[in-house]
């Protein structure tokens, strides 16, 4: 029964990843095609740009959000294949905890360094 | 008396990137995975660079910056993107099919049977051309634009 909500969520963030990481994406690289609707990104990549966006409160939430979904989806998906080698019942408890450990350290890990550089 | 051998169809670990007999939406799934596993190893790289190098200033961001901006890292970049694309939309014809779209109304089983998969197919080759048209139009920007 868990495992049928796991899989709901991977469903969800899923769409929730399509839509957040596609604005990312487009933001990131597709300059030329933004030029063309007059969109002007202004060379993303360097550091001035980088600190405007990071000051903005709607910026910082929404790459906070892409990565709680994104480290959600990435992890259930890479447990689904590890797990299809049908281990053993302890072996499937360490794969779970050792994976629930790594998405909590590189989700504070990737959400300190925005709320750092948001407050200043 | 002839003995009634089992078929032979377990591929073992072969499975993970050959699918034998079976049709195109099996690769499609093998691909799914491969661009998966692909798109989580950049996530781990992504994060490093987005975390530990951003931290240290402006200087450590320009020079990681100036290392991406290399030829190879682009082309690198490119795949993500596909994959990224690939992933998005083969992802979104399985959960549409899980839901129930995308493959008409269930039909009693009267001789001769129809399977779903004349409706299914069609969805998947339109998904197909669009992630095709979707390569193209990031291949334009990745040569003409600058990012």
């Amino acid at each position: 029964m868990r495992n049928t909500y796991l899989r709901l969520l991977q469903l969800v963030t899923g769409i929730l990843i399509a839509v957040l990481l596609g604005i990312h994406i487009v933001i990131m690289h597709l300059d030329a095609i933004l030029g063309f609707f007059g969109v002007d990104v202004n060379d993303v990549t360097s550091w001035g740009s980088m600190i405007e966006r990071a000051r903005q409160g709607i910026w910082a939430g929404l790459y906070i959000a892409l990565l709680a979904v994104v480290l959600y989806h990435a992890l259930n998906g890479l447990r689904n294949v590890i797990l299809e080698l049908t281990p053993s019942a302890r072996t499937e408890r360490v794969v779970t905890w050792a994976i629930i450990a790594f998405g909590i350290i590189a989700f504070i890990g990737g959400t300190y360094v925005p709320a750092a550089l948001l407050a200043g | 008396m002839r003995q009634i051998q089992p078929r032979r169809n377990y591929l073992g670990a072969v499975g993970w990137l050959w699918a034998g007999n079976y049709k195109l939406e099996r690769y499609l799934y093998i691909l799914h995975r491969i661009t998966g596993l692909g798109i989580l190893l950049f996530l781990l790289l992504h994060l490093m660079m987005t975390t530990v190098f951003r931290i240290q200033g402006q200087d450590v961001w320009e020079t990681t910056m100036s290392i991406l901006h290399n030829p190879w890292f682009k082309i690198g970049e490119y795949l993500v993107v596909i994959a990224f694309v690939y992933h998005a939309l083969n992802g979104l014809r399985l959960i549409l099919q899980e839901l129930g779209f995308l493959m008409g109304r269930p039909i009693p089983p009267i001789y001769p049977y129809r399977d779903s998969l004349r409706k299914k197919r069609p969805w998947t080759i339109a998904m197909v051309a669009v992630i095709v048209i979707l390569a193209l139009v990031f291949f334009y920007d990745f040569i003409i634009g600058g990012q």
